[in-house]
């Protein structure tokens, strides 16, 4: 990200990206809740510009877009604030108050069911945009939900962020929507990880920007946005490979990285006995597999339809490729070697 | 009981200005004025709120400076929208 602001001449970015990650330093160590909106003012106020750099009508509709919905979710958090703040409810989790609350904070990261805007954007911003926009703003809405959250309002949030997650990558054909539809799905989980605790929350968190971040470059470095970019004619073995590992990762496939906090997370729901959602989880994830499956499984056949001739220039990034791989499938496995 | 009154206000002033909001509109920049009334309702109740804590206006502040920021970010994006569409309706979002 930073290599690529730098090479485009764009110092102002830089200064504007500061901005943004002062922006949640302040929202998720404020002592009040009034210092929490004012982190998340300012991160809707240094990504605006982030995205709405050239002239074209695209970008400018996204920004619009992205304004409407973030500025219209922080106003009511600000008046459930004042809500809160004036009948002196400050710790009963279980009211109408907390709910609203938590609705704000879900319109602000994209979650069902307020996630209308969410693969809008993502289809109108380039691959670097959409990992900010994927991972970094999501940290502030969600320490936010971990300090006022009403339970039960957010497992029917984290059924309906699963399911809408699964269903609605079934008939993308961009590859910026799938992964928003990803996304979405992942934020299911990382709700849920919240209420079981908070370091598990990171850990997740952690896990999915890191395999995010390597789907991401990947797609970046060959410049691809459409899922029929990929049928051309000298796709190299490894850049094959590596994509499909990462797409099993991401999907929470065993022996990849992917797969550890989601473990740890049914383990824990198995051993408090929630079957229900064991299940909702179980085949949700299910769906997300085959999706990402059907997108590169016929790259590995004989007869691959190699439809476009494009040549990628891969050769000065091959290294990074291997060593996401290599981390990909070895992380699991390593990491039980921290304890010797 | 007559000072309690008062909230139904703010919870009207927010609830219509949410309504404008969301509602379809042939303008943007009607979007953009539901928005300041929503501003302005919390505005008012931050300012009654405050009044009960021995008058300290300090926060009211910080907060008008922080709305208003939001305000012309968002007239910002209306010029940038107009300059590339040449009007700001809703009508011509065609790409998403």
């Amino acid at each position: 990200m930073f290599f690529f602001i730098l090479t485009n001449n764009n110092s102002n970015k830089m200064f504007f990206l500061f901005i943004l990650f002062f922006s949640t330093l302040i929202s998720i160590s404020s002592n009040s809740w009034f210092g929490c909106w004012i982190g998340l003012e300012i991160n809707l106020l240094s990504f605006i510009p982030l995205i709405s750099n050239s002239k074209n009508l695209l970008s400018v509709e996204t920004s619009l877009k992205y304004f409407l919905t973030q500025s219209l979710a922080s106003i009511n958090f600000l008046f459930m604030i004042l809500i809160k703040f004036s009948l002196l409810k400050n710790f009963d989790m279980n009211n109408i108050i907390s709910i609203m609350m938590n609705s704000s904070l879900l319109m602000k990261m994209g979650s069902a069911p307020f996630h209308f805007w969410f693969p809008n954007i993502v289809e109108g911003l380039s691959w670097m945009n959409n990992f900010m926009l994927m991972t970094w703003q999501k940290i502030s809405p969600m320490i936010l939900l971990s300090y006022y959250f009403n339970k039960n309002f957010l497992i029917f949030m984290i059924i309906m962020n699963l399911i809408i997650g699964s269903l609605g990558g079934l008939n993308q054909t961009s590859l910026r929507k799938l992964l928003a539809f990803s996304s979405i799905n992942n934020l299911g989980w990382m709700i849920f990880s919240i209420m079981i605790s908070e370091n598990l929350w990171l850990f997740y968190f952690l896990i999915y920007s890191m395999m995010i971040f390597m789907m991401i470059s990947l797609f970046f470095l060959m410049n691809m946005y459409f899922m029929n970019q990929l049928f051309i004619n000298n796709m190299n073995f490894f850049i094959k490979m590596n994509l499909l590992i990462n797409f099993l990762s991401l999907g929470g496939l065993p022996p990849f990285m992917g797969f550890m906090p989601k473990w740890i997370i049914i383990n824990f729901l198995l051993i408090n006995k929630f079957y229900f959602l064991t299940f909702i989880f179980m085949m949700t994830s299910l769906i997300i597999i085959y999706y990402y499956i059907r997108i590169i499984y016929s790259s590995f056949m004989f007869n691959y339809f190699k439809m476009k001739w494009m040549n990628l220039f891969m050769k000065n990034n091959m290294f990074l490729i291997n060593l996401s791989s290599f981390i990909s499938i070895s992380s699991m496995i390593l990491s039980t070697f921290i304890f010797m | 009981m007559l000072i309690y009154d008062i909230w139904f206000l703010f919870i009207y002033m927010f609830f219509i200005g949410n309504l404008i909001f969301v509602s379809k509109n042939k303008h943007l920049l009607v979007v953009l004025l539901s928005l300041e009334f929503i501003v302005l309702s919390i505005f008012f109740f931050f300012l009654v709120l405050l009044m009960f804590i021995d008058y300290d206006m300090y926060m009211l502040m910080v907060f008008l400076v922080f709305s208003v920021c939001e305000g012309s970010l968002g007239l910002s994006i209306l010029v940038s929208m107009i300059r590339s569409h040449g009007n700001d309706y809703f009508q011509s979002f065609s790409m998403l």
